[in-house]
């Protein structure tokens, strides 16, 4: 259940499928991303394709009968109306059309029509139609799925069918399950059932049916049951780049840090392609330091020891070691810029001052103590106020039921420091107050989970800025013992569960989007039980930044009604 | 190259704190050292607070770079990801379907296109210079429609009159205005009934004397006939050289594995290629590159016009090529030397040896054991040594094969003709100790 490699395939099989010769690639915008996710341009050239296009560019361009087309569009409207006019007039020799998802046959028939010139050897369909963000991780890149707490139909259709190219891309059969307390949860799950449903013989036919194991599940949830994860500071190497710098499409700009580089004004970032990187994603900021630190070190005691080259013997030597010697400099001396800018974002925001008070919010309970310290913070001139605006939010979440809660006044007081971050708090407890959540996410019921606490509280804590787990963790490993209660995570469709509770695949995919610190806790349930297989997909990979902006159009145009004892917003 | 590369390299020592560069990796220590004295205090309370920071490269003074390196930077999949296999996803043809649609609506254009053909030929074949008896070949082959009822043109709907005239399509024989009319040039007419005609390309008016007067339905069908024959033989200076080009890579593909076979085999001290052989193939694959790589520069050279996407297509070619010479032909394994090869074939002798003295120890006790047994054996000494032995006749040929097969770098013959001769070398041996015994 490697999503990389999956979507690797398919575009491996698109290029060998059209036999040698020179080749050009003809995409959108989405299935751009969608390879561009998991091949360098390097790697796309050894495969024989010399040109990238654009199905909806509207230049003019020369013909080139010489070169062989794949096209690799999703089956929309305008990509069938687009691909009419180039059959139409083709500029390329032979066209080979693959589209990510099911295509209809009116849509194939007009498309035949088009071809008179019989350019097209081949039509098919592939089902690479998710971004493969990393082995375990895909996502759609949508923000703002839900308006209004409902699904914008237009998402929830491309999140359905985006879910059914994953199950045939991955060639899984699933039991669907989703969260009972979601109304968006449960209609995504009956989407996809009954996508799943209509290509049955696809499936049946492709897909071996194996008794013995119990079917994968794929398990439908809604960030509203946690939306305390993507509001905290990350110290993850992938997660920390995400937050404060934003990937995109593993891409991070650093543009705007003065005196950077020419070659990092752009940067990737991608375990696929760079080993320095895939080693370090998950590592902490601390042993990332630490490892370049040696690195540098070393390369310094190379570097000297190589000033007296003198017998051509020496030079040998070193030019037949240089790719190396090259392509560790460049990839080291990238990541030292990029750890060279978050540890100046971390200094300028004295992010180690709010990342403790945010676990400590979310980890104790101390009332008295942490609404003392967020008062003094709110004064602090010297932190930035969306990050103030997270912490007020998460003592909002945190302390909603508590007798004591000075939520209002705290609110009040952002609103002097920054009148537009001041509904911020107050929208995310509409979003994700306790009247949405059926989880206990602060771990206040549950017998179990307080003892859990009690006993982390007594062993010590081994790093104070990174004590949160998020909620994720306690539903996969309750699902991966079969303990996940089927009253709260029912099975769409009435299907039973008899064939087997303890799935060995998991497909976990969060409503609203998902997060680079759930994506860490899935590899190391992934590690730890091996045998398990989990793969994590949301709507967006969120940050802070990011998630706000989810909340703010989910809540679009709904009236408050859990929180209207807080007033002058 | 290498201080050209050297400075390269240097290019990016930045300083992690003020991002100055500095040119090389000592300056940047030193600098470090000096002026951000208190940025390391930072840095390393830092890890001080994340608690246990892992001592992964910490013991790496007297190792070699590369080692450490590799331990830093090498990442092993298989560590952190169970080995899965996978098999490519699902996918599903529309191919039959699209082609039916297609073809059933292409076969009525395509009688139709085969009958304005056939008409076309014979219009051009035998086409009087005379414009009367042009005029009247042309009737001849086409029934002309009769005019005489048709008021306007069925094309634009405008009445004829004096100034606008009645004409017909040279093909379908159909009534049209002058406006209405398309030309097809003579000559492009007779390259199209006659592909092996040769091609004019100059470009000039085409009009009623040198071209013919049709409709648009029938010049459509014409030109698209035009158009899918010139997709057929489109075979450009750039398509060649390219061709050429793959047909090296294609030639490098195995010579680079089995240069790593040969390179392999001589590390493991075997004796079936000699250095020469190995080295007389690495310069094969060198030729191979040189080859691919003035192919590349050949094609990223060709003339273009400008603003074309045909540039691009040129330059990304010469860059793959660039990147496959880089990467596949010249990062070969180095070779080993001769005092290398020298110490691991006396390794794998001496192990032989070993072997076989054990081997000796074993069969003397055995036959001891067996003569005591025995007490006495039938002698039947048939010592045979002559050159005639027919063994010794065919490793002979056998070598003489092996030197022509090196001298023409068919290296995967040589490893099978060496493993012949071994098969007979111990043949040989076995039928002398049986003669002795």
């Amino acid at each position: 259940m490697n999503v990389v490699q999956a979507v690797k395939m398919y575009i491996t099989k698109m290029t060998e499928e059209s036999g040698p010769g020179m080749k050009v690639i003809l995409m959108d915008k989405e299935t751009t991303s969608i390879v561009s996710m998991v091949f360098s341009q390097s790697e796309i050239l050894q495969k024989e394709v010399y040109l990238f296009e654009r199905i909806d560019s509207h230049a003019k361009w020369d013909n080139l009968k010489h070169m062989k087309c794949i096209v690799f569009v999703r089956p929309t409207s305008e990509n069938i109306a687009l691909l009419s006019r180039e059959l139409r007039c083709p500029k390329y020799g032979v066209y080979f059309i693959y589209f990510s998802n099911v295509v209809s046959k009116a849509d194939i028939k007009t498309l035949a029509e088009c071809d008179e010139q019989e350019t097209v050897r081949e039509v098919q369909e592939v089902f690479a139609d998710y971004l493969a963000v990393d082995r375990h991780l895909f996502s759609f890149n949508i923000i703002g799925c839900l308006h209004g707490r409902s699904w914008n139909q237009q998402h929830l259709q491309r999140c359905s069918q985006g879910l059914l190219a994953l199950l045939l891309s991955l060639k899984r059969r699933p039991v669907i399950r989703y969260e009972a307390g979601s109304e968006v949860s449960a209609r995504l799950a009956d989407r996809v059932r009954e996508l799943v449903r209509r290509e049955a013989v696809l499936m049946d036919n492709n897909i071996p049916f194996n008794g013995d194991v119990p079917p994968p599940q794929l398990l439908i949830l809604d960030r509203r049951d946690d939306p305390v994860t993507p509001l905290l500071s990350q110290w993850t190497y992938q997660a920390m780049v995400h937050e404060l710098l934003t990937i995109n499409n593993n891409r991070v700009s650093l543009a705007h840090v003065p005196d950077v580089h020419k070659d990092f004004k752009e940067v990737v970032l991608s375990a696929e392609q760079d080993e320095f990187y895939a080693k370090n994603l998950y590592s902490n900021f601390g042993e990332i330091g630490q490892t370049m630190k040696s690195l540098m070190d070393e390369f310094q005691k190379k570097a000297k020891s190589h000033q007296k080259v003198e017998s051509i013997a020496d030079m040998k030597n070193f030019v037949e070691t240089y790719p190396l010697f090259k392509k560790m400099s460049g990839t080291v001396t990238k990541h030292i810029t990029v750890v060279g800018e978050l540890s100046s974002c971390v200094a300028r925001r004295h992010l180690m001052e709010v990342s403790e008070l945010e676990q400590e919010l979310v980890c104790h309970s101390d009332h008295g103590k942490q609404q003392q310290r967020l008062k003094a913070m709110l004064a602090n001139e010297s932190l930035r106020a969306e990050d103030v605006t997270r912490l007020v939010a998460l003592y909002g979440l945190r302390y909603e039921k508590h007798a004591g809660n000075v939520l209002p006044a705290l609110v009040d007081t952002l609103r002097k420091r920054a009148p537009d971050c001041a509904a911020l708090p107050v929208l995310l407890l509409e979003y994700g107050g306790a009247h949405a959540r059926q989880s206990d996410l602060f771990g206040l019921q549950d017998a179990d989970k307080i003892t859990k606490r009690l006993f982390r509280g007594l062993s010590g804590v081994e790093n104070i800025y990174t004590q949160h787990t998020p909620l994720l963790k306690d539903t996969l490993e309750d699902l991966i013992k079969g303990k996940l209660r089927e009253n709260l995570y029912p099975i769409c469709g009435g299907d039973d569960l008899s064939a087997g509770r303890r799935p060995q695949d998991v497909i976990v995919f969060i409503v609203g989007g998902a997060t680079y610190e759930e994506s860490l806790c899935v590899r190391q349930i992934n590690q730890a039980n091996p045998g398990v297989r989990v793969v994590l997909g949301g709507t967006n990979i969120h940050n802070s930044t990011s998630f706000l902006e989810e909340v703010k159009s989910a809540m679009q145009g709904v009236h408050r009604t859990h929180t209207r004892h807080i007033r002058n917003i | 190259m290498a201080a050209a590369n050297d400075e390269e390299i240097l290019e990016g020592f930045l300083c992690p704190i003020c991002k100055a560069d500095l040119k090389s990796a000592s300056q940047l220590t030193s600098h470090f050292e000096s002026l951000h004295q208190e940025e390391q205090d930072v840095l390393k309370s830092l890890k001080d607070i994340f608690g246990k920071a892992k001592k992964v490269i910490l013991n790496a003074d007297d190792t070699q770079l590369k080692e450490t390196f590799d331990r830093a930077l090498k990442f092993n999949s298989q560590e952190y990801y169970p080995y899965e296999e996978q098999t490519v996803g699902v996918s599903r043809s529309t191919t039959d379907y699209f082609k039916a649609v297609r073809s059933a609506r292409l076969e009525r254009f395509a009688t139709e296109t085969n009958k304005l053909l056939i008409r076309l030929d014979k219009l051009v074949c035998s086409m009087p210079s005379d414009p009367n008896l042009r005029k009247q070949h042309e009737q001849e082959v086409v029934p002309w429609l009769d005019g005489t009822s048709v008021k306007l043109c069925p094309n634009c709907a405008k009445t004829f009159s004096l100034t606008r005239r009645k004409h017909h399509c040279r093909l379908c024989g159909s009534i049209l205005c002058h406006d209405c009319s398309v030309f097809l040039d003579l000559n492009v007419a007779r390259t199209i009934v006659d592909p092996s005609a040769p091609q004019t390309s100059q470009e000039h008016e085409v009009n009623e004397k040198n071209g013919l007067r049709l409709c648009e339905h029938c010049y459509k069908l014409v030109e698209l006939r035009k158009q899918v024959q010139e997709n057929r033989n489109a075979k450009t200076v750039l398509v060649t050289a390219y061709e050429q080009m793959r047909g090296l890579m294609d030639q490098a593909q195995p010579a680079v594995a089995m240069y790593e076979k040969m390179c392999q085999s001589l590390f493991d001290g075997e004796t079936t290629y000699n250095l020469s052989d190995v080295n007389a193939m690495r310069g094969r694959i060198g030729k191979l590159a040189e080859g691919i790589g003035l192919l590349s520069k050949q094609i990223a050279a060709l003339p273009v016009e400008p603003n074309m996407r045909q540039a691009k297509v040129q330059e990304h070619i010469r860059q793959a090529a660039a990147h496959y010479i880089k990467e596949e032909l010249l990062s070969l394994r180095k070779l080993p030397t001769e005092a290398q090869i020298e110490e691991v074939r006396r390794e794998r002798y001496e192990r032989a040896q070993k072997q076989i003295q054990l081997e000796r120890q074993r069969v003397e006790l055995e036959r001891e054991w067996r003569s005591e047994a025995e007490s006495s054996g039938s002698r039947s000494n048939g010592a045979t040594h002559d050159d005639d032995n027919p063994l010794l006749e065919q490793m002979n040929i056998i070598r003489q094969y092996i030197k022509d097969a090196r001298k023409e770098l068919r290296f995967e013959e040589v490893a099978i003709l060496e493993k012949n001769l071994k098969e007979l070398k111990k043949e040989y041996q076995l039928q002398m100790l049986s003669y002795k015994s």
